[in-house]
């Protein structure tokens, strides 16, 4: 009997605030609310046995978070990780859960890519996607792309190039007409060095793109071509958002 | 640039006149805007965002329009320093479990977020639902400690309330103060509207209904819907005639020729001439706080507290809290067991604090413990106690409670190097005592033994300095004899005089002369490198020293400084006393004279006409006993001493102590325990025997 479990979960509104540093003690305390046997590292300073495959940077939100859970004893996941769900701050949902057979390959293994969404406010939105859609095929053509990121102990010259899988730049149409607005979809691959959102929007600005006005990390999981499937939940997220479909 | 977000949001506050149709009672108020959609841009720019969201488990969001009062509870630093404070929690279960009144939180913004509220036009705001503090009907700040009083002012200026109590109107906020600061609120005087006195709990909810009734009248068709001058007046009026409660736009100051203070008059008919602190005699009646606020993020205390009892008599002569919060009065231990167990449960923390003065006081601290270790051997629950106590029973218990972790780190606090001063500080441990707790820690594994102590203390002398050292030097020997691994801390910090105390006629020492008698400690311990010294800067204390024993006179110095830029006084990274010297400069305020001089007993204090039970003449006597090197004993388990707190309160210790119940455990003195035994105390009888 397995006592592992992989989750996907959502850090989004107010929770998007909270470090990576700060969330082993929000989960923490909200398995104990929950009542849940978490299993806890040996050692004079036990941790509850909650793992993540990478740390999410300070205000970006995400639908496609990931964690592993050891449990000490039997669970029954779909009403205790329900239960879990319902104890975590608002904003941190569990979406989807999976039992982990023995033998599975590493959570880190089967995030491969990530399909980030970037998003700009509701202003100049046919000029920027047009802009943006000849930018990303630009990047995608080139061999290199390299960006200056500016950190507290000093700039570093990264190459946003190969990273990238795919870029689709789209006019989301909004609730009316005022709320059009454009929006950037990327895959990014995880393994390598880093490339963030930060990073992809340097090289696609050149100094007249303003910073993206919301990042979210939408899914991690498989490159398809439509876009990137789901490590756990095996559904696929297509790079072009189905505005329609959203609209529906 | 492409995507570039439109800069200009629409205004959040109001002007001035504009601002009433907010505040009226229930539905009839104008719905108020959120800062969150300004706000919650500039968050990636700022450092630690996350203080600034509020969605804690715990937090209570009620609607606007469903209530008559609504209070906006603040502490005046950081939500990371703020946030466990246990009084602002108390008072914010209290308000909001009554139906017609809410209450939300604020802390201070550091002053990067500050900066771009400034620049933005976001005005001071509640964590809950980010409404700005100018709609709120009561500012209610907490002021544990002087070095929040520039904090105050920004805050209320940040939030577009006039930060001079004159200058508001009938359409600001009430700006009330409570805390142990607060039994001096002199110094910020012209800022206040009111300061309560002592226990918060039932004024507060005594306040909150006269805020409520006038507000009724206030609207239309009312007796006071038409007049606004007068209205804020009668405001503070009824706001004076609750028990406890001081106003001090209606009391003036009046000094003798040479600048010292003659007396503190009222000026209003009907306020009383001496205002009397306010005590709650059964702390069973208030089990608060019991659905305490969970952070997202890292604060100075992460843990479920429970108060065990409020009070102490152990009569510390340095020490304002033991002064002020007489009498002792206990939880019963089932009732502690109770908030602990549920709150544990509610909130998820891994961590339970026994809070009190001098927790190992409780009369039937042995038993909680032991049953709280027992419920929880074995889970990750721990529990701690801070303690100040000097004995081997301190050292049972914590052994007790650490039985889930690791024996590191025991903390006693002698608070002086000598057998002389520790008697003219009535701090009752002899060095015997300490020795012999130092040998029963280290025997029984504990690994660090951290000591507390003061220089800058009353009648010190260079002698007394070094005995410090010399301890220290005696504890490190017992330390190497149980292993070479072994530490020892000595914590040194600066006095400060506090009013309400008999140190309160002291003079200070200046930063100089405390620094050189830190030197003097660490001289004399240099050849023993596992000593650590630990102290704070000297200078800290200047800020908190003038402030404690400010007269209205330091008001100026205060609102200058600010203008100046003083915030976070109490921060390292804030070093702000160039900015108070400027001020004192500016102002013509000596600070030599306020802090680092003697009074003496014909010589009003500015606190005079505020009461916290204390005879004035007995605290004289007991100044005079300390420079004779007279101790007293705690009056739990001696003969009352005639202090003036109960008779005046007509209320009495309550502990397992009184009806005639034997000492489960003496006090470490110098005049009795020889060690004795080291056994937990079973159960008082009257605890045993049930309610």
């Amino acid at each position: 009997m397995t006592l592992r479990y992989r989750i996907r979960w959502t850090k989004v509104a107010r929770t998007r605030f909270i470090s990576a540093r700060d969330l082993t003690s929000v989960w923490e305390r909200s398995l104990r609310r929950a009542d849940l046997p978490i299993a806890y590292s040996e050692g004079f300073t036990p941790h509850a046995k909650v793992s993540f495959p990478d740390a999410l940077p300070v205000g970006v939100s995400s639908t496609g978070e990931y964690a592993e859970l050891t449990f000490a004893a039997p669970i029954a996941p779909a009403s205790d990780l329900a239960a879990l769900s319902a104890a975590l701050p608002a904003g941190m949902d569990i979406t989807t859960y999976l039992e982990v057979p023995d033998g599975a390959p590493k959570l880190a293994k089967m995030l491969r890519v990530t399909l980030w969404e970037l998003a700009w406010p509701p202003v100049d939105q046919t000029e920027l996607t047009a802009l943006l859609t000849t930018r990303s095929e630009e990047l995608l053509a080139a061999d290199h792309a390299e960006v200056i990121r500016h950190r507290p102990d000093g700039d570093r010259t990264i190459d946003v190039r190969p990273a990238v899988l795919a870029l689709a730049a789209t006019t989301r149409p909004g609730t009316n007409t005022r709320d059009a607005h454009t929006v950037l979809r990327a895959v990014l691959r995880n393994d390598g060095p880093t490339v963030r959102p930060t990073d992809l929007h340097a090289a696609l600005s050149r100094g007249d793109v303003a910073e993206p006005h919301a990042v979210l990390r939408r899914v991690q999981g498989a490159h398809v071509p439509e876009g990137v499937r789901d490590a756990l939940g095996g559904e696929v997220e297509l790079l072009v958002p189905d505005v329609d479909a959203e609209a529906a | 640039m492409l995507g570039t977000a439109p800069a200009s949001l629409a205004p959040i506050t109001p002007a001035r006149g504009q601002r009433a149709p907010y505040r009226r009672p229930g539905a009839n108020a104008q719905p108020v805007p959120s800062c969150w959609s300004a706000l919650e841009p500039l968050l990636p720019r700022v450092r630690k965002p996350a203080q600034y969201v509020g969605g804690e488990h715990n937090q209570r969001i009620t609607a606007w329009d469903a209530v008559q009062t609504r209070w906006l509870l603040c502490y005046p630093d950081t939500y990371e320093i703020g946030q466990p404070n246990q009084g602002i929690q108390i008072l914010y279960e209290l308000l909001n479990e009554r139906s017609t009144a809410m209450a939300e939180r604020a802390y201070a913004p550091w002053t990067d977020l500050e900066e771009l509220q400034r620049q933005h036009g976001i005005p001071t705001f509640s964590l809950e639902t980010h409404r700005p503090l100018w709609a709120f009907d009561v500012f209610g700040v907490t002021l544990p400690h002087e070095l929040g009083h520039t904090n105050l002012l920004n805050l209320l200026d940040l939030g577009a309330v006039p930060h001079r109590s004159a200058d508001r109107t009938v359409e600001d906020p009430i700006v009330l103060v409570g805390g142990h600061a607060a039994f001096n609120p002199e110094p910020l005087a012209p800022f206040i509207d009111a300061a309560v006195m002592g226990d918060g709990e039932q004024v507060t909810l005594e306040l909150d209904e006269v805020v409520r009734r006038f507000k009724l009248e206030r609207e239309p068709g009312g007796p006071l819907s038409e007049q606004d001058d007068a209205a804020r007046h009668e405001l503070l009026r009824r706001i004076a005639a609750v028990e406890g409660v001081y106003v001090p736009a209606f009391y003036t100051a009046r000094y003798h020729d040479d600048g010292r203070l003659s007396r503190t008059v009222a000026t209003e008919p009907g306020v009383p001439a001496l205002v009397p602190k306010r005590t709650i005699q059964d702390l069973e009646a208030w089990p608060y706080p019991r659905q305490q606020i969970v952070p997202l993020t890292e604060t100075v205390h992460e843990r479920f507290s429970v108060e065990i009892f409020r009070g102490c008599t152990r009569g510390c002569r340095f020490c304002q809290a033991g002064m002020i919060t007489r009498p002792v009065r206990e939880r019963r231990p089932e009732t502690v067991r109770q908030l602990v167990e549920e709150g544990v449960a509610d909130t998820g923390f891994n961590e339970v604090g026994l809070l009190s003065l001098s927790s190992a006081d409780h009369s039937a601290i042995g038993p909680i413990a032991r049953e709280l270790a027992d419920t929880y051997e074995g889970s990750t629950t721990s529990l701690s106690l801070p303690s100040t106590r000097v004995d081997a029973f301190n050292v049972t218990l914590s052994n007790e409670l650490a039985r889930n972790g690791r024996r590191t780190g025991l903390t006693f606090a002698p608070e002086a190097g000598s057998e002389r001063l520790r008697a003219v500080i009535n701090k009752m441990v002899s060095e015997e005592d300490l020795l012999r707790t130092a040998e029963t820690a280290f025997a029984e594994g504990w690994r660090h033994i951290k000591l507390y102590f003061m220089v800058g203390l009353p009648t010190e002398t260079d002698e007394d300095v070094l005995a410090i050292a010399q301890l220290g030097i005696r504890v490190y020997e017992v330390a190497r004899r149980y292993g070479r691994g072994n530490k020892l801390t000595l914590s040194v910090g600066g006095f400060v005089p506090k009013p309400h105390t008999p140190f309160q006629w002291a003079a200070q020492d200046p930063p100089e002369e405390i620094r050189r008698k830190l030197s003097l400690i660490r001289h004399a311990i240099k050849e023993h490198r596992g000593i650590k010294v630990r102290t704070n800067d000297p200078e800290e204390g200047v800020i908190e020293g003038l402030l404690a024993r400010g007269d209205r006179r330091v008001a100026a110095v205060v609102e200058r400084a600010w203008q100046l830029g003083a915030r976070f006084d109490g921060w390292h990274e804030m070093p702000t006393l160039q900015l108070w010297r400027r001020a004192l400069a500016e102002t013509g305020v000596a600070l030599d004279w306020y802090a680092y001089r003697e009074r003496d007993q014909r010589e009003a204090l500015p606190w005079d006409h505020l009461d916290s039970g204390l005879d004035a003449d007995w605290l004289w006597e007991d100044w005079q006993d300390a420079q004779s090197e007279q101790q007293l004993d705690d009056c739990r388990w001696s003969p009352c001493y005639d202090c003036g707190v109960c008779p005046g309160l007509s209320i009495e210790h309550d502990t397992g102590y009184t009806g005639g119940f034997a000492l489960p455990v003496l006090p470490s003195g110098l005049g009795g325990s020889t060690g004795g035994s080291t056994e937990l105390p079973s159960t008082p009888e009257r605890y045993a025997s049930g309610p």
